[in-house]
């Protein structure tokens, strides 16, 4: 038994090695076979790959936002929020945990010497855990400020650093619209245009904000739901309360989907996805919102554009992946090409190792390992080929990913090609009768 | 009991509408350690017989055993190896692998049989320096003469210990010299070893080496020839 299995072995080692023959036999023409699949397989790895780094750079741009928010906002001037309302929604509304009134506005800052426009943002206690925030130096100004309109500001991690380079500036002093704010906390870092930018903005009371702004109202509120589940329940019941408030009709509001696109995370919010929006009149929405259309309020669940951003990007990574794939086929073709010469070309090899006792399993196995040569080889220099030129596309500024599963599934194609378009040709070669095959020359 | 026995043997060959019976009922027996040569014109059917014969072809009908095994129903797996423990080929033209060496050519019929490395480089050398080859086990077929290549042929037929050594015109791409170490190859082979040998040839001086030579015309074996050191006898067939 175990003298069989080592003669089959000395056979397959041998098999093995005439297909490595067989290939060094003809080296130009292997190298072009495997220049073929390995073109396939770097285009299917460096594509996919440029795809899915597209894909992860867009659901880390909405993970930034936080999970589980949901932004209710107005659309129409003629529509504002009362900063009460935050609290109410809270109670109200069953898996809505924390909410709070959010004013966006501007106002020029002083500091030192300096001076110039910043965004200012105000916002309640709550938001850190709204917007999943963590406070690397200091702390966040706290309830009792925003109820006081305390003139204290949290300043976004590029703003921390560029007042007072690595030093914490928490403890000095800035001048916002010409009254002094204590710097109590620094938020940590988002990265660059993530969380709509609030890496690059001052965070104070919404009270104190009201005051910059010139208003009573806020034109936006941001809500945390408990759970993700929750947050698809929140958008229902935070639809019903606006549309009775809003004098609509007493039907739900109709949540809508519409297309994402690409670009800044504050246009993405306004194109928005999956939201309910309310329009005058009570008519349902039947098209996509337009943003500054009729609609007057649009209540999104941003874990939801997320979800829809990210199917679109996998969507497209699997286009990319395909029309890859294409070439990777034609590579497989050519190995099925040049085996179906080579066993032309190699009747007589072919019939002299019949006459000598090879069986029709061992030419079939050598004619399938070089075909798998040829794949295999070509998939390891097409994966190297295209992990380097997603190198070169991320220095020219391209997000990409190395994704193990473009690399996989390179491989396995490339790999099944080889098995898949060598098996014919190795079975044609090992069912020629012996003396045919030596017949032939 | 005959090392080969062919009762009956016939083979045809179906070329579109037309049938071409290549052998037509072709009755032998050859006993270990006899030497045949078959003779015959071109077409008459030599090489057809040889294969069948050498388990390379199968006949259309009629029956054959080899050392007491019938070949006719075996397996392709079977046929392999029977090839490969009970026969060994010599071609007209040599047919050695191009990229092998004359050892790595040599090894192949033990390869098949799954005879481990050290073990086959002994064989393969043993066989080699039998044929006076000693001194050439590293070179490429392309690398040596006509006859050097037919001595490493002999040296891959015998390396195996066959029953049975087939031979279709070994001499027949050689000048006359080499044809001669060929034969006297054959000779020494049978002779000192007892090894039976088939050999097909169109020359006479090569035909006498064997011990009865088989004429064959139109697929039948027209008469058989039985060769004497001194006079050689004649037996009518028919
Ligand atoms: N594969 C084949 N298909 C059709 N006919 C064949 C085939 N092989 C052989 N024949 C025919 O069978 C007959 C015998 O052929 P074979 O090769 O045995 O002759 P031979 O005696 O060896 O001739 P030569 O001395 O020229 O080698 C010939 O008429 C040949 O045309
Ligand atoms: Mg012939």
């Amino acid at each position: 038994m175990t003298k069989r299995l080592y003669s089959l072995l000395i056979r397959f080692w041998f098999a093995a090695k005439m297909a490595g023959h067989g290939i060094l036999a003809n080296p130009l023409r292997s190298a072009l076979t495997i220049l073929g699949v390995a073109i396939g397989v770097t285009s299917v790895v460096s594509l996919m790959g440029i795809g899915e780094g597209a894909r992860q750079a867009v659901v880390e741009q909405f993970e930034s936002f936080g999970t589980n928010v949901i932004a209710i906002k107005a659309q129409d001037a003629s529509v504002e929020f009362k900063p009460e309302e935050a609290e109410e929604l809270v109670e109200r509304v069953e898996g809505l945990e924390m909410a709070t009134p959010v004013v966006n506005t501007k106002a020029v800052m002083r500091w030192r010497r300096a001076r110039g426009y910043v965004n200012v943002i105000g916002v309640n206690s709550q938001f850190p855990q709204i917007r999943d925030h963590d406070v690397i130096a200091g702390h966040f100004f706290t309830r009792w400020h925003v109820m006081q309109r305390s003139p204290v500001a949290v300043l976004g991690y590029n703003m921390a650093v560029g007042l007072m380079g690595g030093r914490s500036p928490v403890g000095q002093t800035i001048s916002l619209n010409g009254e002094t704010y204590r710097i109590v906390g620094v938020l940590a870092a988002k990265g660059s245009g993530k969380a709509e930018g609030i890496d690059d903005k001052v965070v104070i009371p919404y009270t104190t904000a009201q005051k910059i702004a010139e208003k009573r109202t806020v034109e936006e509120i941001w809500g945390k739901a408990a759970s993700s589940k929750e947050a698809d329940l929140v958008v229902v019941q935070l639809g019903r309360i606006y549309k009775r408030k809003l004098g609509l009709d007493q039907s739900a509001p109709t949540p809508v989907t519409t297309e994402v696109e690409g670009g800044p995370p504050e246009a993405m919010m306004k194109a928005g996805m999956v939201k309910t929006v309310m329009k005058p009149g009570g008519d349902r929405p039947k098209k996509p919102s337009i943003p500054g259309g009729e609609d007057l309020i649009t209540i999104t669940n941003l874990n939801q554009l997320v979800k829809e951003a990210d199917k679109a990007n996998r969507v497209m990574t699997l286009l990319l992946g395909g029309i890859a794939a294409v070439s990777l086929l034609v590579g497989g073709l050519g190995i099925m090409n040049i085996m179906l010469v080579a066993v032309t070309e190699r009747t007589e090899e072919i019939g002299v190792r019949r006459a000598l006792g090879a069986k029709q399993a061992d030419l079939l196995i050598q004619f399938l390992l070089e075909a798998l040569y040829v794949s295999g080889i070509g998939a390891v220099a097409g994966i190297v080929a295209g992990i380097w030129g997603l190198n070169v596309f991320e220095r020219y500024g391209f997000e990409t990913a190395v994704s193990f599963q473009a690399v996989k599934t390179a491989a396995v194609i490339a790999i099944g090609c080889g098995l898949l378009f060598g098996v014919y040709p190795a079975v044609s070669a090992s069912s020629v009768p012996p003396v045919e095959a030596l017949r032939r020359q | 009991m005959a090392l080969l026995e062919l009762k009956g043997i016939a083979r045809s060959y179906k070329t579109g509408q037309i049938k071409v019976d290549a052998l037509k009922g072709i009755d032998i027996s050859i006993e270990e350690g006899d030497f045949i040569s078959i003779m015959g014109p071109s077409g008459s059917g030599k090489s057809t017989l040889l294969n069948i014969i050498g388990c390379l072809d199968k006949p259309t009908s009629g029956t054959y055993e080899i050392a007491g095994r019938r070949v006719e129903k075996m397996t392709d797996g079977q046929l392999a190896d029977i090839r490969n423990r009970l026969i060994g080929f010599v071609f007209q033209s040599f047919h050695l692998l191009p990229d092998l060496d004359a050892q790595a050519n040599v090894e192949l019929p033990l390869i098949y049989r799954g005879i481990s490395g050290r073990e086959r480089r002994k064989r393969a050398i043993a066989a080699l320096e039998s044929v006076g080859l000693g001194d050439r086990l590293h070179h490429l077929p392309s690398q040596l003469s006509g006859g050097e290549q037919q001595r490493v042929a002999i040296a891959r037929a015998i390396v195996g210990d066959p029953a049975v050594i087939l031979a279709d015109e070994p001499t027949g791409a050689l000048d006359s010299r080499s044809g001669e170490n060929i034969m006297s190859i054959f000779r020494d082979l049978n002779h000192n070893q007892g090894k039976t040998i088939v050999q097909v040839t169109h020359e006479k001086s090569v035909a006498r080496y064997g011990h009865k030579i088989f004429h064959l015309l139109d697929g039948e074996i027209e008469r058989i020839e039985v060769v004497n050191d001194s006079i050689s006898q004649e037996v009518r067939v028919k």
